[in-house]
């Protein structure tokens, strides 16, 4: 068969010109559609027990089948906001806020002269950055605790924003750095001709030039951010500033025990603004996520 | 994409760090309030807070604040949080051995002046329950809410039901109606294995019937030997024996307690009995009503068991919840205020008692008769008033890593992962 | 691209100068930190005390960091596994032209925008064995009466399979995005050979991906690492120890029998684990080269 040698050898010689509306068409795939139903129900049910259950009143709840007809109970909606969710979705962003802040601030520079120095010191550096890549935040939490008591920041958003910025650090530049890695050398020699020192080479070329990978690692850190539970949960105890993701831990209803069709409707609120952004900046969204390596 | 541009990016970054530098450092115990930490409890939480009101309105003093938490990260909040300069100036804890690590490393106030200057202080309460938050001899908390023992509950109509006259005497009369639920197709124990405080109790009470309240003495004394004392095995082969039974279900490993989820089994007659600590009955006051005002829910002392050395009428669990005061606050003199006036307070106790509490107070019966729920609250207070010894649940009795290795392989007998040898074994190595 | 005689002014190393401050201070500092704490005790309370290899030495004796360190080896070699297996066929399948593939991406996207936190609420409340999903679908898969998580031996499968359920849109995702590169025209071709789905899968589709595969794959193995609220939330590591891995055998040492000292241990031994896996990642994927990815094209 010739399949396996010809294929390679027509892409490395010379790019196939692509016509525009042609897409990869494989033939019915009966298997594989048998194969996504089934997920999508594996996916969906439990989505619909979420929304559903939010939507009953907790006798309801404990009465009625997990899978029978939703209620129109949205009193649970209610008592979740009224208890202070509200406060914890202001804390969420402001942790997310501040450390997209903190990490686009560091990584801009730092990419840069990652990319375009010649000093043995930032390639060491970088390297150094590099090992932290796989390294889990929960390892230093107990050290990290020890730090934000001492610097008399706990129980502040403060404290969860510092380390969270720290580990998402790595990841960021090096993303930046291999998307910054492909501005052509002519741009910076031409600016450099004109006299330019680096920093206005950072500021009128390289900044201009990464905003895609700006924006995506903007999106990575946010998500990252968003999502973060180990720091909260071991670096603030106040519900004033207590974040979404714990708060839905700790979240208790006006009810004794845990509520849970109100647990729920927690849950279910807590997605609402990715889900926002995911309808209104899907590209941007799924860039982030993948931190550009789908590309 | 303007707002994409770097000028534009770099500027909302500036005043994004500051807003938030701005938020992060105003945290909470600045100002001139009194901060006060408890348990998160629905029913409790608004009779404090109409006390702490009450008190704030009048007299010339810091105002009082507080703040509530979940039982199982509660701890370990407190543990963090009083080594850390954001300590509360009052604090809810358990007294006992959960007590004693805090006040070991200096943390808590010597109450022992406040009420040697008031013996009408001292008086007020129940000596079994003030004792819980003595330690050598001096007190280290007062009383905040009301006596916790353990008792069985049951449902009365599925009892019924099952051709169950009279609630479990003996140890004999409990496989009997294990028996004679199992044959009903009901689960006769209601229990939230996946929160293994739950199943201690079940070990508390079988030691101490068996052992006598000195088994557990040697254990949280640290005695060599105390947790290969014949008792301890006995008491865990009978748990044993209860799940090999099917006493408990199949499916209690996933069942938890803080959402609800075993008492709603109670409620819905789903199971017959659960082994709880007496805010069973006004959560399930405040989670199923119908149930506890229609006169379903029933009551009685754990069963004795044949040849134990523990007196019948013994209890376990939670003498009290107690506040103390830390040392590191910086009002103590309007902390110790505020507890000793708002304890004892009228007002508060009556609420106390309209919740269904029972307020460790001398002479309260006569205020619980008078009240709702009188017939539960009356009962909760004979118990404490005539026993002997009332055993601080073990949890909070022991210190933190031992009780924590104690949970994980008392789950793992409740499990049947491990043996009783086994348990002995890791607890005693 | 150093053929030119290079006249651009270079960056200093000052320009790098205040993320690595940071990072050292946020990040290094505490990991040199935690190395200390492991030679001391400390319950939370007061100062650290130093007490030398005291807990060096006991690990060598602890039967829970090996069950630890077994349970997380397999959670990161199953959910690979599994995930990899399931969002490789479902990404490829997803790249072409369903219809109603807008609404079927939302919905299978869905799992990805719930925090780790919501996700593990979310099935603590549908594992409930009486009250919550798992009374249905339990007795599908031949757990009759529903108990996932308390049982021993089907509590760190179901944590594995929650963990699945939260990423397998994602790497899906990746999958699907990369499928969409794969020029139509090889498969075109050969279909004219006369090849058949599946050995076109084998001979393209698989050989294409293998970048995306590498990728993926270190995203799985360097995530299992991190989870951590997952299996708090629902089963807070037991029954027993059934699922206390290594992070959360950490945690509970830490913040449960406050025992910070020897906490401090584990997390050392979560730093060392994670120093590996950087190391190896950087040079299987080859991170460090300093080359465009556009060169050659």
């Amino acid at each position: 068969m010739t399949v396996r040698s010809a294929p390679r050898a027509e892409v490395r010689a010379a790019p196939v010109p692509r016509p525009p509306h042609r897409r990869y068409r494989p033939r019915a795939n009966v298997p594989a559609g048998i194969g996504a139903a089934i997920w999508l129900v594996i996916v969906g049910l439990p989505l619909y027990y979420l929304v559903a259950s939010s939507l009953r009143s907790r006798d309801a709840y404990l009465d009625a089948g997990p899978l029978s007809a939703p209620g129109t109970h949205v009193g649970n909606y209610g008592e979740v906001l009224g208890e202070g969710f509200v406060t914890y979705l202001v804390n969420n962003v402001v942790v997310t806020a501040g450390t997209v802040a903190i990490v686009l601030v560091l990584a801009a520079p730092a990419g840069y002269a990652i990319v375009r120095s010649r000093s043995r010191l930032v390639r060491t550096s970088f390297s150094v950055m590099l090992l932290g890549l796989a390294i889990p935040a929960q390892a230093t939490i107990i050290p990290l605790y020890l730090l934000i008591t001492r610097l008399h920041l706990y129980d502040s958003l403060l404290a969860i924003i510092l380390p969270t910025a720290a580990f998402v650090l790595p990841m960021a530049i090096l993303v930046l750095t291999s998307q910054m890695r492909d501005i052509p050398a002519e741009l910076y020699e031409s600016m450099s001709l004109d006299g330019a020192g680096p920093g206005l080479v950072l500021w009128r070329l390289v900044l201009p030039l990464s905003r895609p990978g700006l924006v995506t690692i903007g999106i990575y850190t946010a998500l990252n951010a968003w999502n973060g539970f180990i720091f909260p949960l071991v670096l603030t105890q106040d519900p004033a500033v207590r974040t979404v993701t714990l708060g839905l831990w700790d979240f208790q209803g006006t009810q004794g025990t845990q509520n849970v069709p109100a647990v729920l409707a927690a849950v279910t609120l807590s997605l609402l603004p990715l889900l926002v952004l995911y309808l209104f900046g899907r590209r941007h969204l799924l860039g982030g996520l993948t931190a550009g390596f789908g590309k | 994409m303007k707002l994409r541009s770097p000028s534009s990016i770099l500027a909302l970054a500036a005043a994004a760090v500051l807003a938030t530098a701005a938020c992060g450092t105003s945290g909470p115990g600045t100002g001139d309030t009194v901060t006060v930490w408890g348990l998160q409890d629905t029913a409790l939480n608004p009779v404090q807070q109409k006390a702490i009101k009450a008190y704030n309105a009048k007299g010339d003093h810091p105002e009082v604040r507080l703040q509530t938490f979940v039982n199982d990260p509660y701890k370990q909040k407190l543990q963090t949080a009083l080594g850390s300069p954001n300590a509360p100036d009052v604090f809810s804890n358990w007294g006992g051995g959960n007590l004693r690590t805090y006040v070991k490393a200096g943390n808590v106030v010597d109450l022992s002046p406040m009420l040697k200057s008031d013996p009408s202080l001292k008086k007020a309460f129940l000596p079994i329950v003030l004792n819980g938050a003595r330690l050598d001899g001096k007190y280290y908390g007062l009383p905040l809410q009301g006596m916790q023992p353990v008792s069985l509950y049951f449902n009365k109509d599925v009892f019924a039901k099952a051709g169950i006259a009279k609630p479990p005497a003996t140890w004999d009369d409990l496989l009997g109606a294990i028996d004679k639920l199992k044959a009903k197709n009901v689960q006769p124990i209601a229990l939230a294995g996946s929160q293994s405080w739950t199943e201690l109790m079940w070990m508390e009470y079988l030691l101490d019937r068996v052992g006598g309240p000195e088994a557990f003495a040697a254990i949280e004394k640290g005695e060599p030997g105390a947790w290969q004392a014949p008792a301890v095995k006995t008491a865990l082969n009978m748990i044993v024996d209860l799940v090999k039974r099917g006493a408990f279900g199949t499916n209690y490993g996933s069942v938890g307690q803080d959402n609800g989820a075993a008492d709603a089994l109670l409620s819905h007659g789903k199971a017959a009995m659960e082994l709880m600590g007496s805010w069973e009955y006004s959560a399930q006051l405040a989670a199923a009503p119908k149930f506890v005002n229609g006169g379903k829910l029933g009551w009685t002392a754990f069963p004795t068991v044949p040849g134990g050395k523990g007196d019948a009428a013994n209890i376990v669990g939670n003498p009290s919840n107690f506040f103390s005061v830390t040392t590191k606050s910086k009002k103590k003199q309007a902390a110790q205020d505020f507890i000793k006036t708002s304890l004892t307070d009228p007002a508060y106790v009556n609420d106390l008692v309209k919740i269904g509490q029972v307020p460790p107070l001398t002479g309260v019966k006569a205020k619980l008769q008078a009240a709702p729920h009188a017939d539960f609250t009356t009962y909760i207070y004979d118990l404490v008033a005539k026993a002997p010894s009332f055993q601080q649940s073990w949890d909070q009795a022991l210190d933190p890593a031992t009780s924590e290795k104690m949970l994980t392989n008392l789950q793992k007998v409740f499990n049947r992962q491990q043996t009783p040898e086994q348990f002995v074994a890791a607890m005693a190595g | 691209m150093a053929a030119v005689a290079d006249r651009s002014a270079r960056p200093g190393a000052i320009w790098a100068a205040p993320a690595l401050v940071y990072f050292a201070v946020f990040a290094l500092l505490p990991m040199a930190l935690v190395v200390y704490l492991s030679f001391t005790r400390w319950n939370g309370l007061g100062s650290p005390h130093w007490t030398g290899l005291a807990n060096w030495s006991y690990l060598l004796r602890d039967p829970q960091v090996i069950q630890s360190l077994k349970l997380s080896g397999i959670l990161t070699a199953v959910t690979w596994a599994f995930q990899t297996a399931v969002s490789l066929p479902l990404g490829v399948w997803a790249a072409g032209p369903q219809r109603g593939r807008a609404v079927l991406s939302a919905v299978f996207f869905t799992p990805l925008l719930i925090s780790s936190s919501g996700i593990a609420v979310l099935w603590k409340a549908l594992l409930d064995p009486n009250f919550g999903l798992a009374t249905i679908f339990g007795p599908w898969v031949g757990v009759d009466d529903g108990n996932f998580i308390g049982r021993p031996s089907l509590a760190l499968w179901t944590i594995m399979a929650v963990i699945s359920w939260q990423f397998i849109p994602f790497h899906t995702l990746l999958y699907q995005s990369a499928t969409r590169q794969i020029p139509s025209v090889l498969y075109e071709a050969a279909t004219v050979d006369g090849a058949g789905r599946f050995q076109q899968f084998r001979a393209i589709t698989l050989p294409q991906l293998r970048h995306t595969i590498i990728t993926s794959s270190v995203l799985m193995i360097v995530g299992s690492l991190t989870y951590f609220e997952v299996v708090l939330i629902i089963t807070g590591g037991g029954p027993g120890a059934a699922t206390r891995i290594l992070p959360l055998d950490m945690y509970l040492t830490g913040f449960s029998a406050f025992q910070m000292g020897y906490a401090s241990v584990l997390s050392v031994l979560l730093l060392a684990v994670g120093t590996a896996l950087s190391l190896l990642i950087v040079r299987v994927t080859g991170y460090r080269r300093m080359t465009s990815q556009r060169e050659g094209l």
